[in-house]
């Protein structure tokens, strides 16, 4: 690995290592190992809150690379293409009609947004099925009205139970970081180690869907079976972040991109990248979230929204521009 | 090697392929022509297991096609399609290694033969400025050479190509036309789809025209104006230089 890529960790963890003491109140390194309110606000609300963005970051942008590679096309992401949107409606499902289901250790909250980001992706199958030789525009347009459709349900429902809670209703439709405590890190970390597994365990079978489905075809993939497989695992995956973090846009759109073009295209790290990248671009958008406007906070996902949106239009100008 | 019997293809209501019957015999060099339409890369999608056979039947040595799984047959048949579909950037070095995929096992997926190989075929193909590049970022021709290459690695008894010489330069076709001829003399079974009968036709021993997903001819090769007349409406002559043999199409 290249001596820039490892300068990039060391930066991103310095900052991890910086950003909890600024904030609404400012803690001074001193106090922090004092019994006081400034060492609960800081061991407890913004130290987890840190490390929850960079993984919460890190796993969604890698999941926009796996994404991207088993639709063989770099504007595939799972907020594009309405998956995200899917598990905040089911996240939103379980929490206001109260749903206490518990399956194999998870509650219902992640149950339910994993059941509603399998609904997108079946319904993307089902597309894909029907539809003969289907687009990628055919994609994302169908992720426009998957999103469009969950996210007048996650309004629904807040109407329904309580209408003047709006920043509820915000994280639920632009995604937000604030825990409490490391119940949700420790889950999730265990999450984004088996994801990481997972992506080398399987390397050449992602390589080989990315270069198309005829190609791995003859080289003895089962390449139908192998994104079955991966978009079931990858529903989880995005659940998951989804019901502790919201639908956090844009950032497996971006990162991704760039850890490509950082990573020269090599697999390890272009995947080390995503995960640098990712972690790091979440604490920095959550820490402008927190301080910008202070002392309000405004969901995380209005930033990446605000930095994604534009690069998002630029990338289908580009590749617009590249298919004439 | 191949038998291929009754075999019959349709999309939809739309009859691609009919009732196709052939046999080839290890080493042979097959050539497929035919008029644009005429089912040619269907045939070779069906031969590479890429389509699914829907009538008749497709044996590779003594098994039926549908019979193997995907990897088994990527160690007998590899394909090199007319297009190739590389919409992500994707090293040339991983493009290559994945010609060893079906020799590998869940837990180890290349072994040191698979490395050497790897050596081998970058040595071979003079692929060493190019394996840590991009593919997208190569020329028509340097990616038609690493496809070429990616075939060449799967070390395979039987190669599949479609139109091996879209886009190519004179010099490129040349260069790859010499590097099928050594593949031929090597042993390897060759079934080849193309329109340019001067590059292929000489060195085949055996072919087979398509139109209209109908066999208009198959079998040992034989010149025959009245055939290349019936399938493609122009004429086409044949001329000896020495005991070496040439095609010329008319204007």
């Amino acid at each position: 690995m290249s001596k820039k890529i490892w300068l990039l960790a060391i930066i991103v963890f310095l900052l991890m290592l910086i950003v909890p003491f600024f904030g609404i109140i400012p803690i001074h390194w001193q106090t922090i190992f004092k019994n006081n309110s400034n060492s609960f606000v800081f061991w407890q609300l913004r130290v987890p809150r840190t490390i929850l963005g960079f993984i919460a970051g890190a796993i969604l942008a890698l999941s926009g690379l796996v994404c991207q590679n088993l639709f063989k096309n770099d504007l595939a992401t799972p907020d594009l293409l309405g998956i995200s949107s899917g598990a905040a409606a089911g996240a939103v499902l379980a929490l206001k009609f109260n749903i206490v289901v518990s399956f194999a250790g998870m509650g219902g909250l992640v149950l339910f947004s994993y059941l509603g980001a399998l609904a997108s992706v079946l319904f993307i199958l089902l597309i894909s099925r029907v539809v003969r030789r289907t687009s990628l525009y055919t994609f994302l347009m169908s992720g426009v009205a998957l999103n469009f459709f969950f996210s007048a349900w996650i309004v629904f429902l807040q109407y329904l139970f309580d209408f003047s809670n709006t920043f509820s209703l915000l994280r639920w439709l632009l995604g937000g970081i604030s825990v409490v405590g490391y119940h949700e890190i420790i889950f999730l970390s265990g999450l984004l180690l088996v994801f990481l597994l997972a992506l080398f365990i399987f390397k050449s079978e992602f390589l080989l869907v990315a270069a198309g489905d005829h190609f791995a075809l003859s080289r003895g993939l089962h390449v139908h079976n192998f994104r079955i497989y991966s978009f079931i695992g990858l529903a989880f995956i995005v659940g998951a972040v989804v019901s502790i973090c919201g639908p956090i846009g844009f950032i497996a759109l971006i990162v991704p991109h760039i850890a490509r073009l950082w990573g020269k295209s090599h697999y390890g790290k272009t995947v080390f990248l995503s995960l640098v990248l990712g972690g790091g671009f979440l604490v920095v958008a959550d820490f402008l979230a927190r301080t910008l406007l202070s002392p309000v906070e405004v969901p995380v996902g209005i930033i990446t929204s605000l930095i994604g949106a534009p690069f998002f239009l630029a990338m289908i100008i580009a590749q617009l521009k590249k298919a004439e | 090697m191949i038998q291929v019997a009754n075999l019959s293809y349709a999309i939809g209501r739309k009859p691609i392929l009919q009732k196709m019957d052939f046999s080839i015999a290890q080493n042979d060099f097959f050539l497929i022509f035919g008029p644009n339409g005429a089912g040619k890369s269907t045939l070779l999608k069906l031969l590479a297991g890429i389509l699914p056979v829907q009538g008749g039947e497709i044996f590779i040595g003594a098994k039926s096609i549908s019979r193997y799984s995907k990897k088994e047959l990527a160690s007998q048949v590899a394909y090199l399609p007319q297009f190739d579909e590389f919409n992500l950037p994707l090293l040339v070095r991983d493009i290559l290694m994945a010609g060893r995929y079906p020799y590998g096992s869940f837990f180890k997926k290349y072994s040191r033969q698979d490395h050497e190989m790897f050596e081998k075929t970058v040595e071979r193909f003079a692929l060493a400025d190019y394996i840590d590049r991009n593919i997208q970022t190569l020329s028509g021709g340097e990616r038609k050479k690493v496809l070429l290459a990616s075939a060449f690695i799967q070390d395979v008894p039987i190669i599949l190509l479609d139109e091996p010489l879209n886009f190519l330069d004179p010099a490129s076709a040349a260069q790859v036309v010499t590097m099928l001829k050594e593949m031929h003399e090597q042993g390897k079974t060759i079934l080849l789809v193309s329109h340019l009968l001067q590059y292929f036709f000489p060195q085949a021993n055996k072919m087979l025209a398509l139109k209209n997903g109908e066999t208009r001819y198959v079998g040992a090769k034989k010149f025959s104006a009245q055939l290349f007349q019936d399938v493609y409406h122009v004429s086409v002559k044949q001329f000896f230089i020495g005991n070496k043999e040439f095609i010329q199409f008319d204007e």
